[in-house]
């Protein structure tokens, strides 16, 4: 035991207080961040109050953008729209998330497997593909007006989906997955021994419900509800897809509308109508953030794993089972048998028998073959995994120095987060006005995409890492420092390991929903940079509803296989929900 | 060995309010001192382990071990917690669940700076931490195999394993059961001394202290209160605080009277007492439970030069070996604990007198 081992001799060198190992990384990261950050911003107020010459440089200032914006007499039209738009599909989308969320989580409704399949495979779905099935589903000649029709006897049908309702409709069954996977954390979450308590003194079910679940729910609720609120002001593929056809114009399809369908592009009006609809943003989010601060107050995570107790819904379970099952047609089964439809008929075709006989597997021909399809798919898997890497650097390291409170931590997570206040219309219009003024040749490639989509997921990538490091106990961390590791060494030898499940999550969430987006693609992607969404979207306006719903589905299979390993991941992670 | 000279560091969210942290405390250790900083939650102790660490930066002062400055805030010195060559043993073991047990422990080795390391030393010093601690053979095993005993004693290994000068503990038996906490302390205090190295342990039990140290800090509200080995601070305490703080005894408030060597107690009466030092006129006094003998009231009392007081049984718990009486003073409203023989007992309500020598009877400054 006494033998000797060799001293370490204390070196003699004596430190004195310079820029440390720590506050340099600060500086690095945080310069990279600004470049990335501040530009788009930046060029969307410069511009805004910009003459454009023809050479498309700065030719002195003026107001007149935000005056003709102010002057549009369809300017309190299209508000009025956006916010109805807003409100009604959060109302949907939460009512109907919600409620099948606290049926699954909290009491015996059956077919619960088929609310979780639902979700995970909706979380790979771009949204265009649903959009474009439910329009065939509801559209004039789908089954559903057709059926009408021959019930009645008449022509007229019984709705349209290009309108305002139509959009209203889509949109919320659009989020009713999202809300599900979040609200059921809440609710799994949920104290049972709370509502027991409430039972034991005497409470009904139901008012047990209302004056229990309910109420400690409503902080996460009522933040979450906000949360829909800003993406569905925010939207883009219902409002272009559903809206401009019918002539219901909201925010985002006017800022996309006067950049894409106005020649030469009206850069100026866009940018005053970006500037308006990031300030809305802004201030929503502003709320947003005091609401979710206050949604822990009543959580009383156990953590013990025990599973709370169900309550029996006795004569009105068929109610549950109903609304689960309701869902599952409609979030899933529908769409794909729509799809499945489609793709199997040469063109476009009401549902009936005699178009069983003209069935075909040419359209999944055509897609396995063609060249154009696998570039798509090459084209979006490379985007999103390169933004999903490099998104993912970054907020490592800056999820690492704010978790950890170190020296310009705090402005690197404001810095990173004010992503959050683009929607993905205005952040496309302010990467192309920026990569239209830069010198380097990335128009029209797809380092435009991975660059635009890196700035657009960062906040997320940081929620998953930031929220990760507050999890790793910070004495594992200080145990490194005291056995004589920098605090790089640290970083790499005890936090990355440790962080790797949810930098694995947060990866594959923005794997996900950058191979899905669509409004930042269509304005920067170039002849040779298509991504799926794109390609999507433009098969469905050139009326080539049979391809898209072959590719489509294949797509959606693979797509399905990565959200599933998110899912597994993230639940493994400890995190249920992807906020 | 280790020193430290005018250490501050406060948190505070006015000049006048405390909050936390440590105010200038000085401190001056010679090499393999058992030293131990004890104090109530919230006191201070941990935040001058940490400034000691290097995981907190002093607001002021110096600190020194073997002669090396480590910090010093009039010359602008700060030496990073990596450079500083200290073994820790943190609350929470931290353990890193990625890494198995031998990984853990030869760290310190695999990152050190001033030295490389062959493979063989490593595996040689590691095997020696490993046996030192109880845990030869344990090499392979995955850290999250390991009992919470297990771990602490990885911890241990892994705080030692290179040799450092000044071994610092947080409260590291706090995680443990009663039974375990017992063994802990005599096996760490066995280590310390196998390889002579100084050590700076915080606890909040004084017991453990008192079992463990050669000095003691008695810390409250960021002040160190008085410095000295448990006899000192058992039988001798600086203030009211450590008094009370250090084992069970009972606190009178009084007045020390002209003539030296009696204090009139506020609730009227007078006590002969024992100073130690330089005391106010407003004084303390402290009569541990185990120093008062108990008589029925009608009993005389038991020769000259004590200090007699009457008082009721309020209460009494029999523990077998001894038994526990609350008594109600009778002239003041102010209860006493008093460790009672279990051969002659006194049944709730009975009246009784206490007696006590004026040497135990310890006037000291209020706090």
């Amino acid at each position: 035991m006494e033998a000797r081992l060799s001293v370490l001799t204390p070196s003699a060198t004596v430190e004195r207080k310079g820029i440390s190992q720590t506050s340099l990384l600060a500086l690095i990261i945080g310069v990279i961040i600004a470049v990335l950050v501040l530009p788009p911003a930046i060029i969307l107020v410069v511009r805004s109050v910009a003459i454009t010459s023809a050479d498309a440089t700065v030719g002195g200032f003026t107001l007149e953008h935000f005056a003709r914006f102010i002057r549009n007499p369809e300017l309190l039209h299209t508000l009025s729209n956006s916010l109805i738009f807003a409100v009604c599909s959060t109302i949907i989308g939460l009512l109907f998330g919600g409620s099948l969320a606290w049926l699954v989580e909290r009491t015996n409704t059956r077919f619960k497997g088929l609310a979780y399949v639902t979700t995970i495979i909706s979380m790979g779905t771009p949204y265009i593909l649903y959009v474009s099935a439910w329009l065939f589903l509801l559209g004039r000649s789908g089954p559903f007006n057709d059926l009408y029709r021959q019930i009645t006897g008449g022509f007229r049908p019984l709705f349209d989906p290009y309108s305002l309702g139509g959009m209203i409709l889509i949109e919320g069954f659009l989020w009713s997955p999202l809300v599900f996977l979040l609200m059921s954390s809440t609710f799994r979450a949920a104290n049972a021994e709370m509502e027991e308590a409430a039972r034991m003194s005497g409470a009904t079910v139901f008012r047990t419900i209302w004056t229990i679940s309910i109420k400690m729910a409503k902080p996460s609720i009522l933040a979450l509800a906000l949360f829909v609120f800003i993406r569905a002001i925010e939207a883009f593929e219902v409002p272009v897809l559903v809206g401009m056809p019918g002539k219901v114009n909201v925010l985002t399809t006017e800022v996309y509308q006067s950049i894409k369908e106005t020649i030469p592009p009206d850069l100026g009006y866009a940018s005053a109508y970006s500037v308006v609809l990031l300030a809305v943003v802004a201030v929503l989010l502003h709320f947003y953030g005091r609401l979710s601060r206050n949604a822990g107050r009543y959580s009383t995570v156990t953590g013990k794993g025990y599973r709370p107790r169900q309550f029996d819904l006795g004569g009105y379970r068929w109610i549950g089972d109903f609304l689960v099952l309701f869902n599952f047609c409609i979030v899933l089964l529908l769409p794909l048998l729509a799809l499945l439809w489609l793709s199997l008929l040469p063109y476009m075709r009401a549902v009936s028998f005699a178009a069983i006989g003209n069935f075909s597997l040419h359209n999944y021909a055509v897609v396995l073959t063609s060249d154009y399809y696998r570039t798509l798919a090459m084209n979006t898997l490379t985007v999103g995994a390169v933004a999903a890497t490099l998104g993912m650097i970054l907020s490592f390291f800056v999820g690492w120095l704010s978790a950890r409170r170190r020296p310009g931590g705090q402005i690197l997570d404001q810095l990173a987060t004010v992503p959050l206040v683009f929607p993905g219309v205005v952040m496309g219009v302010a990467f192309l006005m920026i990569l239209l003024n830069v010198p380097l040749p990335i128009y029209g490639t797809i380092w435009a995409l991975i660059i635009a989509y890196v700035v657009r997921y960062l906040p997320y990538g940081l929620r998953y890492t930031y929220t990760g490091v507050l999890q790793i106990h910070k004495e594992l961390e200080e145990a490194a420092g005291a056995s004589g590791a920098t605090p790089l060494q640290a970083l790499r030898r005890i936090i990355a390991p440790l962080l790797s499940p949810a930098i694995i999550s947060g990866w594959l969430f923005i794997f996900l929903i950058a191979t899905k987006e669509l409004a930042v693609a269509v304005l920067l992607a170039g002849p040779s940079s298509q991504v799926v969404a794109v390609g999507m979207y433009d098969l469905w306006v050139n009326g080539q509803g049979g391809e898209l719903a072959a590719f489509g589905l294949i797509w959606a299979t693979i797509m399905a296989l990565v959200a599933s390993i998110f899912y597994f991941v993230a639940e493994k992670s400890g995190r249920g929900g992807l906020r | 060995m280790l020193k430290l000279e005018h250490l501050t560091k406060v948190y505070a969210a006015l000049p006048s309010e405390y909050a936390g942290g440590i105010r200038d405390a000085n401190i001056d250790l010679a090499p393999g001192t058992f030293f131990t900083l004890l104090g109530p939650s919230g006191c201070g102790k941990t935040t001058t382990l940490r400034c000691i660490a290097g995981l907190e930066t002093p607001d002021t002062g110096r600190i020194t071990v073997d002669g090396r400055p480590l910090f010093d805030s009039d010359r602008g010195i700060s030496v990073p917690l990596h450079r500083r060559n200290i073994g820790m043993v943190f609350q929470s073991y931290a353990i890193w669940p990625h890494m198995s047990v031998f990984e853990n422990v030869s760290f310190p080795m695999r990152v050190s700076k001033t030295q490389r390391y062959s493979t063989a030393e490593i595996a040689k010093a590691v095997d020696e931490a490993l046996e030192s601690v109880g845990l030869g053979g344990y090499a392979k095993r995955s850290a999250t195999q390991l009992s919470g005993g297990q771990q602490q004693r990885v911890a241990l290994a892994r705080a030692i394993v290179h040799r450092p000068k000044l071994l610092l503990l947080d409260e590291p038996l706090s995680n443990l059961d009663a039974a375990l906490r017992e063994d802990m302390r005599t096996e760490l205090k066995r280590l310390q001394r196998e390889l002579g190295v100084t050590a700076v342990y915080v606890t909040h039990d004084q017991s453990e202290a008192l079992a463990m140290s050669d000095t003691i800090a008695v810390i409250a509200k960021g002040r160190m209160m008085q410095v000295g080995s448990p006899r000192d601070i058992y039988f001798r305490p600086a203030n009211e605080f450590v008094a009370s703080f250090i084992g069970h005894t009972n606190i009178l408030r009084g007045r020390i009277d002209g003539s030296a060597g009696t204090v009139a107690l506020d609730g009227g009466g007078t006590l002969r007492c024992r100073t130690e030092g330089e005391v106010g006129p407003d004084v303390a006094i402290s009569i541990r439970p185990e120093d008062i003998a108990l008589a029925k009231k009608a009993a005389p009392a038991n020769g000259d030069g004590m200090n007699v007081l009457p008082g009721v049984v309020t209460s009494a718990s029999f523990l077998g070996n001894v038994v526990h009486y609350e008594i109600k003073a009778g002239s003041g409203s102010s209860t006493f604990r008093v460790e009672g023989e279990p051969a002659m007992p006194f049944d709730t309500g009975a009246e009784v007198v206490m007696s006590f020598r004026p040497e135990d009877t310890l006037a000291v400054p209020r706090s």
